[in-house]
Order: C-alpha cells, then sequence, then structure tokens
C-alpha cells in the first residue's frame, strides 16, 4: 500500500514537472521615462509594455509601443513622437537580453544584473543594469531604472529647447509576469 | 494730438502682444484630446482590425496609429487590477486580442460587466505587440 502511494505521488509530481510554466508574460508592465532640464522636468508612462520571459534560460523579450507613452501635455507628446523619436517610422523600442542567474532566484527579492540590446528609434545598443527580481510559481516581478542617452540613439534636439530636454534620460520599469497560458 | 496717437499706438502694441501670449500659452497647454466626444475614424469589428495587423503590420499601422477605433468584439477577459481598466476583445478563433485600456473616468461602468458579452468601444490605436493596443476607451455600447 505504501509503495502505491509513493508511485501515484511520484506520477503526481511528474505531470506537475511536465506541465510546469516554461513562459511568464505580462501584457501591462509599466516603463517610464524621466527627463530633468534646466527649464522643465518631463516625464511620461507606458503601461502597455509587453514583456516575455522564457523561464527554462532566463531569457528576457521586451516590446514597447512608443505612442503608448503619455505625456502631462500633449504639446510635448506630439513633439516626442513626430519630431524625437519619429514613431510612425519606428513604431517599436524592443530590448532582448537575458537574466543573469536566473536559476538561483526565489521569492524574496534580489538584485540581479540583466544585460542585453536595447532598440530604440531603429539604433541597437547593448544595456547593462541592475534590476530587483523576485520569482514564485504565480508571479515574476521585476524593477529598476537605467539611463540612456539621447545622442547614443540618433534623435537630434533642436538647439532651441536644448535646455528644455536632458541629454540622459533615466527609463524605470516594474513588470510583473503571470504564467502564460495559452 | 501727439499725445493721442501715442496712447493708441501703445494700447494697440499692448493687445497684440496680450493676443500673442494668450495664443503661445493655449497651444503650449492644449488639452489631450477628449475620445468620447470625438467621431471614430474607423467603427470596425475587432476580427478585422486583428486581421489587417497580423497580415500587414507595416499597412495596418499607417491605417490606424493615431486613429480613433470604435470597435465592436466579444470580451474574453476583464483585469481591473490597479484602478485600471483592460477589457479584451477577441476574435472566436485567432491568436491575440484586442487589448482596450480604459480611461480612468470609466472604471464604473465595468462593474456589469460580462465574460462573453458583446461589447463596442472606442479609443485610440497605439499599435500592435502581440495584441492591438487602444488607449484611453470609452464604453460605447
Amino acid at each position: 500500500m505504501k509503495s502505491l502511494y509513493i508511485i501515484l505521488s511520484l506520477l503526481l509530481f511528474s505531470t506537475v514537472v511536465s506541465h510546469a510554466q516554461e513562459k511568464f508574460l505580462t501584457k501591462q508592465g509599466s516603463v517610464s521615462f524621466f527627463s530633468s532640464a534646466p527649464v522643465e522636468d518631463i516625464k511620461a508612462d507606458n503601461n502597455q509594455v509587453l514583456s516575455i520571459i522564457n523561464t527554462s534560460n532566463g531569457t528576457i523579450a521586451i516590446a514597447i509601443l512608443m505612442k503608448s507613452f503619455m505625456f502631462e501635455k500633449s504639446l510635448m507628446q506630439e513633439h516626442f513622437n513626430e519630431n524625437y523619436v519619429e514613431s510612425d517610422k519606428y513604431p517599436k523600442a524592443t530590448f532582448k537580453g537575458e537574466v543573469l542567474n536566473f536559476d538561483t532566484l526565489n521569492q524574496i527579492e534580489q538584485e540581479v544584473t540583466i544585460t542585453g540590446n536595447i532598440t530604440i528609434h531603429g539604433v541597437t545598443k547593448t544595456l547593462k543594469t541592475l534590476a530587483k527580481i523576485s520569482k514564485t510559481t504565480d508571479v515574476i516581478s521585476i524593477q529598476g531604472s537605467f539611463t540612456v542617452k539621447v545622442a547614443d540613439f540618433n534623435i537630434e534636439i533642436p538647439s532651441l529647447v536644448v535646455n528644455n530636454i536632458a541629454e540622459t534620460i533615466e527609463v524605470r520599469f516594474a513588470l510583473d509576469h503571470k504564467p502564460y497560458k495559452k | 494730438m501727439i499725445g493721442k496717437t501715442r496712447i493708441i499706438l501703445i494700447n494697440s502694441v499692448l493687445i497684440v502682444v496680450l493676443i500673442i501670449v494668450y495664443i503661445a500659452v493655449t497651444l503650449l497647454n492644449k488639452p489631450h484630446i477628449n475620445i468620447s466626444e470625438k467621431v471614430p475614424n474607423h467603427s470596425i469589428e475587432a476580427t478585422q482590425v486583428l486581421q489587417d495587423f497580423q497580415s500587414n503590420e507595416t499597412q495596418a499601422n499607417s491605417k490606424y496609429l493615431d486613429q480613433i477605433l470604435q470597435v465592436t468584439g466579444t470580451i474574453s477577459d476583464l483585469d481591473m487590477t490597479n484602478e485600471k481598466g483592460v477589457i479584451s476583445l477577441s476574435a472566436d478563433d485567432s491568436f491575440g486580442s484586442i487589448l482596450c485600456h480604459l480611461d480612468a473616468k470609466e472604471i464604473t461602468k465595468t462593474k456589469t460587466l460580462k465574460l462573453g458579452q458583446s461589447i463596442t468601444i472606442k479609443g485610440m490605436c497605439t499599435g500592435y505587440l502581440m495584441d492591438v493596443i487602444l488607449v484611453k476607451c470609452v464604453i460605447v455600447n
């Protein structure tokens, strides 16, 4: 009888393992950026960020629609889309990378390194940043921030507004991934 | 006589300056578009929008981006977390959906909504990731 229980529980365990979620995803991640310049501070939020983590190897893919960034003033939003990031031509920003030491993560928040390639305005750069990550069977949450230089992505800022827009922009992200069910 | 013309001149200059300042301020503080008051650029079925994006994203981008869409479809998912309402409209069999991010004022209306219900939503299209994304959505019907 005892051995039957063992066999049954082993069977149950193996089915659980084989059905373990390989992909965690969010369609409502948030990414915000901040520009702090002498004349004004500019902030924009995007709450429609798509992010997918493959838990078998710790790779992460993020896609962002530039037009989903919401600004306080509609004129800023218009200038951002039309003059700076040219979102008709380059509608998306993407990040493809890897969470280092993904296997060691657990429910306790830890600071780990994420490396990969970020593409904005059609220009791809490598990015290495620290992020706080916690992982349970229900949610993988990642948050952190990094800075990007506007000039690195071929975004030109006219001299007229050089005091309004910072050369270095701070980007903050908060992504709560849920198991992906098809 | 000279004094009078000078006063008129100064006054008119002042008026012109005030008008310019007024125009500049209104332009700088131009309000965000109010979706509920706008007539949609496209009134369309959820299935059709999805199909357009899935078959040719570039073409669909030039057709729908920044446009106000009035989309009719079936509610496949409701998510009301963090005070933000998101309604997914799906086409019957295909992969992907229309993700409608509701305007903050619309949240109270979502309590009566049910899965599987047919609904018409108006919102601004910002693009396509895994799903077509509409922001600032209002519930029409």
